[in-house]
């Protein structure tokens, strides 16, 4: 080949670059990115996820247009308008008060949404850092298994009853009922987690290294729990819905003056026989949103695995 | 393992029983106001506004109750005068020395000094802390009964002693006078076959619902009628009776029909009824439940595993999200539906009563449906977990048939964590479900504790907490024992093992 006739000054020297050297030629991995990318690959999935979204932003906004509240009962006093079956007019029906199903079930489910969302933040931002700790640490498990026996043992309904004494019903002493001491069996189930790949080779060669404790959960270990972590939140979510029924069927959700959709349940169930559609329109909502909370959680899960990446 | 762990452990698991109880008895003596008892007892209701019996009749409960020491006037008066004589009379007046003598003495020992508001005449009282109230609780909880248990100051010739005999059923007894059971030890037909009654445990007397009965009894008696079948008691006299021969206490005051059947003073007893207990009904529900679940949730979880991603899984999973996102309530409600509407088959318990085969098997179906989905949902994660490893690989490289592999090795590890919850399972029937048995209208466990919580029935609550807890406590370590049996591997100590 003729190199004479090629123009020198297109061509300049390239200084020696050590760090240059050291690059290996790969694809580039974001992890967020091929979180995202795994995700949207199911259009099933991504389906459910756009409905709830939808779903979700309906349950927060409908109440506030339509205003509805349980002690404000209007129709109470005209027959006409009670257990109204569904139709065009009347979308769901209406209740035993002559008040529109419809309205109460969205307000229902807003407050269940936000106290099922709060809740479970709460508990996963107390549990999950207790229990990386308490796997991690021998010593520290002996003493907390019995810490865990004892505040799982301590019987809930008296704690909630006693808890909606001392800050009355509503929101506040729901959500703080709710966590005081759910938060443990998060630990719990994160500390069995922590045990399982706390003495894998690959921490032990961090720890002699000499990485410090939170260095190593929070480097070493945690980013290997996301999706356990995802799994659990969501059957959290669904489960403290089903928990807050639960309280209120006990007569000890929200009170009377708030709607959610424990109280609809359980206020409706008496009407089972002879109005179905007025239990099972919240039911319905509340299976919903549940499943599909649940679906799209962990499908997040599966995604979040970086094995499902390839 | 080591048979120190297990002590170690033991002691450990009291410790946090204690513990457990002391929370406990903070909040229901502290933190509920002292003044709900009183909603559900119809006596108080009776007693008029401001009367001073009502005053007298709130404080005597308080003070049975355990929630403060009552002095009045007239018990202090009592000590220095004959009861009737006019000088106790003068004496419990609010403007006599004696009354300023009992207000300086119980004043000085911190008690708080009040009126009645009719008469004017003083009392006192003091709040009894809770750390002692508990162990006051303790110290009462087991009872050993021996030949000087019963001191009845009408009865002063009572013998005191111990024999062998047996009972008007022909069964071997150890039987006492002077102790406040009858037998002591005695042999009978009824499960377990031998009973005693040596060392019993004090719960304390359940108020203001079930007033007056002993709190073990209330959970532990038949109930619904009298099963009644021809006696003959010691005298020679014939009847109809359930009498429980074994149950016979003492009774202080004969009666003429207890003088009838009797030759001494052991006449009090309890009678069989028809129907089980409270801890009876809820015990066999949950056992059938969970037999059902375990029979169902295995092999089905087996069977997802062996067909994963194929039909049969997703159509599990259908199942095990649906239990998951739908409230019990509404689930419960459902199956009830399509049993009595597919299978005619009763909407509560109590249209057939216990009796009746068809009254247990919905309540029992509505039990089993979230243990099932459990068992499955876990199941199939570690059947699969095992069938992705090596030792898997290897059989099947040896030769081994998917068979011999699954029943061979893989069901063997996965069993292991699923053995592990067994005892745990076992505990939590008698507990009783609450959903289960309020929308049946079982007369079971579950009910108990939410209603003895909203009645305010504190020695109730406080009885079911310590009962519940202790079983729970005890169930987790009864697990990881059988844990290490089912898996020699595993050690529980810190030392044996690496981790």
């Amino acid at each position: 080949m003729n190199t004479e006739n090629i123009d020198k000054s297109l061509f300049t020297f390239a200084a020696f670059d050590e760090m240059e050297s050291e690059h290996i030629a790969a694809p580039r991995y974001s992890y967020w990115k091929s979180v995202w990318k795994t995700f949207f690959k199911n259009k099933f999935t991504v389906a459910v996820a756009v409905l709830l979204i939808v779903v979700v932003a309906f349950a927060l906004i409908q109440p506030t247009r339509s205003g509805y509240s349980p002690i404000n009962t209007p129709n109470i006093n005209n027959a006409e308008l009670k257990f109204l079956k569904p139709s065009a007019e009347h979308i769901f029906g209406t209740d035993h008060v002559g008040n529109e199903v419809f309205d109460a079930v969205w307000a229902g489910a807003r407050n269940s949404i936000i106290i099922s969302f709060v809740c479970t933040a709460i508990n996963m931002l107390v549990g999950i850092p207790v229990g990386a700790l308490w796997g991690f640490s021998k010593k520290m498990d002996k003493w907390m298994i019995e810490v865990y026996n004892i505040i799982s043992n301590v019987p809930f309904l008296l704690l909630a009853m006693i808890l909606s004494y001392v800050l009355g019903a509503g929101m506040r002493s729901l959500i703080i009922t709710m966590t005081c001491t759910e938060w443990i069996y998060v630990a719990y189930f994160i500390r069995t987690q922590v045990m399982i790949i706390r003495d894998r080779e690959y921490n032990m060669a961090s720890k002699c290294l000499g990485t410090r404790t939170w260095t190593m959960i929070l480097k070493n270990i945690l980013p290997y729990l996301i999706s356990v972590i995802m799994t659990y939140v969501s059957r959290q979510i669904p489960s403290l819905i089903s928990y807050e029924v639960f309280l209120s069927y006990m007569g000890l959700g929200l009170g009377t003056t708030n709607a959610s959709l424990g109280q609809s349940i359980s206020l409706y169930t008496s009407y089972m026989n002879g109005y179905p559609h007025l239990f099972w329109i919240p039911v319905g909502v509340l299976a919903f949103i549940s499943i599909s909370l649940y679906i799209v959680g962990q499908k997040l899960a599966d995604a979040a695995d970086p094995r499902t990446h390839m | 393992m080591r048979k120190g762990y297990i002590w170690k452990r033991l002691l450990r698991s009291v410790v946090s029983i204690l513990v457990i109880m002391l929370i406990v008895f903070t909040m229901v003596y502290t933190m509920i106001p002292r003044d709900n008892i009183f909603f559900e007892d119809s006596t108080y209701r009776k007693l008029g506004g401001k009367s001073d019996d009502k005053t007298e009749y709130v404080y005597t409960t308080w003070e049975k109750l355990g929630y403060l020491d009552y002095v009045r006037i007239n018990d202090y008066c009592l000590t220095l005068y004959e009861a009737g004589s006019p000088e106790m009379i003068a004496a419990i007046e609010p403007d006599s020395p004696e009354s300023r003598d009992f207000v300086e003495y119980y004043s000085s020992q911190g008690y708080t000094i009040a009126n009645y508001l009719k008469s004017g005449r003083y009392y006192a009282y003091k709040d009894i802390p809770v750390i002692k109230r508990m162990a006051s609780w303790l110290g009462h909880l087991f009872v050993i009964d021996t030949p000087w248990s019963v001191q009845d100051e009408t009865n002063p010739d009572l013998e005191r002693s111990l024999r062998f005999g047996t009972t008007p059923t022909g069964g071997l007894a150890l039987i006492g006078s002077g102790t406040t059971h009858k037998y002591l030890l005695y042999t009978d037909s009824r499960f377990p076959f031998i009973h005693q009654n040596i060392i019993t445990m004090n719960f304390g007397t359940s108020y203001p619902t079930y007033q007056g009965l002993d709190v073990l009894k209330v959970l532990f008696q038949s109930q619904g009628t009298e099963v009644k079948r021809p006696v003959t008691f010691e005298t020679g006299y014939e009847a109809e009776s359930g009498i429980i021969f074994g149950s016979l206490k003492y009774k202080s005051v004969l009666d003429r029909m207890d003088m009838k059947k009797f030759t001494d003073h052991y006449a009090n007893y309890e009678t069989q009824k028809g129907q089980p207990s409270m801890i009876g009904t809820s015990f066999i529900m949950g056992l059938f439940a969970m037999v059902l679940a375990y029979v169902l949730g295995l092999p089905i979880g087996v069977l997802m595993a062996r067909n994963k991603d194929k039909f049969a899984d997703k159509l599990g999973m259908v199942y095990i999200i649906f239990i998951i996102a739908v409230p019990s309530l509404a689930y419960i409600y459902l199956f009830r539906y399509l049993g009595t509407t597919l299978f005619n088959l009763p909407s509560v318990f109590t249209t057939y009563g216990p009796e009746d085969i068809r009254s247990w098997i919905l309540p029992i179906i509505s039990l089993a449906l979230p243990s099932i989905a459990s068992l499955m949902l876990w199941t199939r994660r570690y059947v699969v977990d095992q069938m992705n490893s090596d030792y898997v690989k290897f059989a099947k490289a040896k030769g081994l048939n998917q068979r011999e592999i699954f029943s061979g090795h893989i069901f063997k590890n996965a069993i292991i964590p699923i053995a592990q919850g067994i005892p745990a399972s076992l505990a939590a029937c008698i507990t009783g479900a609450i959903i289960t048995e309020s929308i049946y209208s079982v007369g079971g466990m579950g009910k108990m504790l939410p209603n003895a919580i909203k009645q305010y029935n504190n020695i109730m609550v406080v009885a079911l907490a310590f009962i519940f807890s202790t079983v729970s406590v005890l169930s987790v370590l009864a697990g990881d024992i059988v844990l290490t049996k089912v898996d020699p591997r595993i050690s529980l100590s810190e030392k044996a093992g690496r981790s």
